[in-house]
């Protein structure tokens, strides 16, 4: 009976430890944000932003593998997530096809597209891709404004609420789906960072040539960042048809890119909690709280200059990003009670 | 190259090795920008040898070893390695790995030139870095286990989603790396961060990695280059408990004379991209050219410092 | 209207402007070992500049540019003194994304200076064409030319004639070693920030007249830019600047012959599929990485 005990506790203790628990249990925190909105304690528009960075989170996440592990630079993920989301609107109002079948879409066109361009692109070297995915990034602009039957021009597209298995959805239920992806990509992009995938991984952002030696195909491994980069872009932009209800070619430019980029930076590189943060800053922060900042606040290209800053100033004096403040704080407080122990 | 008349064994094409050797370089040459690294340079390693390549500085010692791992194609020449037949069709039809085992098994000879860089470890011939290359951000263990990078047969789809052939290659391969670093007494670091632990540490874990791919010859690139004078012995015994291990023939490319005096069995010595000469260490040591090339090194050295 | 030799004038007009964004990219690229993805916005923001001290303070064309040339400076010199150079332990990739944040902070920085409204910028030379056949062009448009065609040259001839071209040379080549010969490399690379702020500011003022001053006027310019870099090669100076002239070249006859909407996209196809044949570009060669 007692044996038995112990090793429940040796589980318990183990699974606490498990860093797919930690998401599931901060999925499970993100699902109280629809509550507290039905019982009045958060404002509508708060929870929307609050929605966003759920989705952009996802982005970034696939960012990150590309940026953290293989070095590598896009500037056409806001493209390939806008196309994600005229693909899902497009199947499921014009085609009918239902919700399945239009996350399908604008998960598998996108990452296609973004196969195509690195095997053309990777094979030259590092930098090629950035040029190449903006290269891509403005056809696609164009085709949202040129292509009225597929996107409504820039008149925009509006879609509605989709129906999962049977239950109609609205913004709580999208927000909890939008929170339940992110776990799931959260978990996922784990997976990838560790175990073999990882080690050939950072053996390629270490030292290209030692990963070669060790028969890593760096051009594989590449390619293959840069595909569950647009996968999950092209995923984000699906979810973000469906949380919004309407896509506008505007909303996707090269800012949108860039804010992506600044989002993996300052949460620091590789690190998949800090991603989430990264786009909460980012994001959230001047929707939140600069806005509602007396004169400067009404400026329209302040988060333009927020972001900006934060890249140029985390890349300068802080590497590591929000990760690497935590990681300092931790230290910290340990030192703190080890001492007290000490000193005690 | 003594063994030349021993049975010859036919394969690919017109491409040959001696039965007794495991690598042949034969006629390579290489020139950067007009200037000839490498000029028809051949010699061959037997299996199972500790061989050494030595020469002056600017040899051309690590120019030799780019053109066997593939990082430089070389323009001219051949480097014919031996392959068992099993490890060669083993990556194509996905069979179980084989053990290394004292049993000669059937060899197949292929070309090394013009293959990728990263298709070499398959073959069994694994190499390690002068300035060390490891990943600082992983465990000791985990840097093992990259060297297995090509004995993971799950698919990136298995990996992503821990499907059971992932877990269970994970399992596998994590105690045959735990093994190799209980063989060079490091295991009780294997859960540190690469980053941080002394050079001689780094060093054999660099060793590691290369016996985690089951070698058949493995290329150390200057490994005694920043070790101390104990550190130096240890690695001379480490090389030799390796080849006695694992079966495998090792090729030093290395400055320290003492190291490869006391340690190789036959060395190949060369300058300016030419070959001197080949023999027993205390032939090499006899050996005129060999005296003249280190000689001249010495000279010009001095004229340098005299200046 | 002649079909063939009024868009090969307006290519040279255009292709101009791309020329003198492009070098500035390569300028920074040689010396600094950065991609200048902000070398657009930069060009933007000193842009508005003259624009701006032209509109409100109604202050003569000329003078205004000279503020604008002002501004740049300031600006590159700024880049490189407060960010670029303290970088010395980031990597490349670390640099790159220094850059992309330029874009934003200036993309933000514009409306805050200048105000929201889009500003108007005439042509330094207001009226005037002179007739070669059936096709025309403006005493504009003939400047324009000019100045691109003046500043390409001189760059060479400076870079290949002078002492200082030689430090600019030298730096591109290897940084250390140019350095330990005695070539003050610091003031090279803040040179070279400075005058690819200062071409990007002309390539700026020649562009406006066709459009409006925006935050986001410069865009086509810079992607242009960055595409004639890539194939023309980063290896030498002279590359990029004919690639630029060919891109505008084909920009305006797929333009006009092929669809007016999507010429410069079908253009992007093109150089894509390009990079698959020549993957370093027209006048790139391939170096042997030291492992």
């Amino acid at each position: 009976m007692s044996k038995n005990s112990r090793i429940t506790m040796l589980n318990l203790g183990s699974i606490m430890k498990n860093s797919h628990v930690h998401y599931i249990i901060f999925g499970l925190v993100l699902c109280l944000f629809p509550m507290m909105t039905s019982a009045g304690g958060m404002k509508n528009s708060t929870l929307s932003t609050l929605a966003f960075v759920l989705i952009f989170s996802i982005v970034a996440l696939g960012l990150n593998l590309l940026l953290g592990y293989s070095g590598l630079i896009s500037l056409g993920t806001a493209g390939f997530m806008g196309l994600g989301s005229y693909i899902a609107a497009y199947v499921q109002d014009d085609l009918g096809l239902g919700f399945w079948v239009a996350v399908l879409l604008a998960i598998a066109i996108p990452t296609l597209i973004g196969l195509l361009v690195g095997i053309i692109s990777l094979r030259v070297s590092g930098i090629y891709l950035a040029i190449a995915t903006l290269c891509i990034a403005e056809i696609l602009a164009k085709t949202f404004e040129q292509a009225e039957w597929f996107t409504h021009g820039t008149a925009g597209k509006q879609s509605k609420y989709p129906t999962i298995f049977g239950m109609p959805m609205d913004r709580s239920s999208m927000f909890v789906v939008c929170a339940i992806v992110l776990v799931l990509v959260m978990m996922l992009t784990y997976n990838i960072v560790n175990g073999q995938l990882g080690r050939a991984l950072h053996a390629m952002r270490s030292s290209e040539v030692a990963a070669q030696a060790m028969g890593v195909n760096v051009l594989k491994y590449k390619l293959f960042a840069f595909s569950v980069a647009t996968l999950y872009a092209g995923l984000a932009g699906g979810l973000y048809l469906f949380f919004l209800r309407s896509s506008y070619p505007s909303t996707w430019n090269l800012f949108l890119s860039l804010n992506l980029i600044a989002m993996v930076v300052v949460g620091g590189l590789r690190s998949i909690l800090g991603t989430v943060a990264g786009a909460f800053v980012i994001f959230a922060f001047p929707e939140l709280v600069l806005k509602k900042l007396p004169v400067i606040g009404d400026a329209s290209g302040l988060p333009y200059v927020f972001s900006g800053v934060m890249i140029i100033l985390v890349i300068m004096f802080f590497p590591q990003g929000l990760k690497g403040l935590a990681d300092l704080g931790v230290t910290t407080i340990k030192t703190v009670f080890s001492r007290k122990k000490v000193t005690s | 190259m003594t063994t030349r008349n021993e049975q010859i064994l036919p394969l690919e094409g017109t491409e040959t090795l001696a039965a007794s050797d495991i690598l042949a370089v034969e006629n390579l040459s290489i020139s950067f920008g007009g200037l000839k690294a490498l000029d028809d340079l051949s010699f061959a390693i037997r299996d199972r040898e500790i061989f050494g390549l030595i020469g002056p500085n600017g040899a051309g010692k690590t120019t030799v070893f780019n053109c066997i791992t593939q990082f430089y194609k070389p323009d001219q020449g051949t480097v014919l390695f031996g392959v068992e037949s099993e490890r060669l069709h083993r990556h194509r039809a996905h069979k179980v790995s084989v053990g290394s085992t004292d049993e000669p098994q059937d060899t197949e000879v292929v070309n090394l030139v013009g293959r990728k860089v990263h298709s070499i470890i398959k073959l069994g011939l694994v190499r390690t870095f002068q300035n060390v290359e490891v990943i600082p951000e992983l465990s000791l263990i985990d840097n093992v286990l990259l060297g297995g990078h090509v004995d993971f047969r799950a698919t990136i789809l298995e990996q992503m989603f821990r499907l059971p052939r992932a877990r269970r290659e994970e399992k596998q391969y994590r105690a045959q790396a735990l093994e190799v670093l209980e063989f060079l007494k490091i295991d009780h670091l294997k859960d540190e961060l690469a980053s941080g632990q002394p050079y001689g540490v780094l060093k054999k874990l660099e060793m590691a990695r290369t016996l985690m791919a089951n070698p058949r010859l493995i290329i150390l690139d200057e490994p005694a280059a920043g070790l101390n004078d104990s550190e130096t012995e240890d690695l001379a015994q480490t090389i030799r408990e390796i080849r006695d291990r694992y079966h495998c023939a090792i090729l030093l490319v290395e400055h320290d004379m003492r190291l490869v005096m006391g340690v190789c069995e036959r060395i190949c010595a060369i300058s300016f991209g030419r070959f001197l000469a080949l023999g027993t260490p205390e032939e090499i040591q006899e050996n005129p050219d060999v005296q003249e090339a280190y000689l001249g090194e010495q000279e010009s050295d001095q004229e340098g410092a005299q200046k | 209207m002649d079909l063939i030799i009024q868009p090969l004038l307006r290519s040279l007009e255009t292709g101009s402007v791309y020329a003198l964004a492009a070098l500035g990219i390569i300028i920074v690229m040689r010396t600094s070992l950065v991609m200048h993805f902000a070398q657009g916005s930069m060009g933007m923001f000193a842009g508005s500049a003259v624009a701006f001290t032209f509109n409100r303070y109604g202050v003569p064309l000329l003078t205004s540019i000279l503020v604008g040339a002002a501004v740049a400076i300031f600006l590159g010199f700024f880049v490189d003194f407060a960010i670029i150079r303290r970088l010395k332990r980031a990597t490349a990739v670390g640099k790159e994304i220094i850059t992309l944040g330029l874009i934003m902070v200036f993309l933000g920085l514009a409306p805050i200076v200048f105000g929201t409204d889009p500003m108007n910028l005439p042509r330094i030379i207001p009226r005037g064409d002179v007739a070669l056949g059936s096709a025309s062009i403006s005493y504009n448009g003939i400047l324009n030319i000019a100045i691109g065609v003046f500043i390409a040259l001189g760059l060479f001839l400076i870079l290949q004639k002078t002492k200082v071209g030689l430090a600019v040379r030298a730096t591109a080549s290897n940084e250390s070693t140019a350095k330990l010969m005695g070539i003050p490399t610091r003031n090279v690379t803040l040179m070279a920030w400075a005058v690819a702020g200062l071409l990007g500011m002309l390539a700026a003022v020649m562009i406006a007249p066709t459009t409006m001053v925006t935050p986001t006027y410069m865009t086509a310019v810079q992607v242009s830019a960055l595409f004639a870099c890539v194939l023309g090669g980063f290896q030498t100076f002279y590359g990029p600047v004919i690639a630029a002239y060919i891109i505008a070249t084909c920009s305006n006859f797929l333009k006009l012959y092929a669809s007016s909407a999507w010429g410069d996209q079908l253009m992007y196809l093109l150089i894509l599929l390009f990079l698959l044949f020549r993957p370093n570009g027209l006048f790139g060669k391939t170096y042997m990485k030291k492992v």
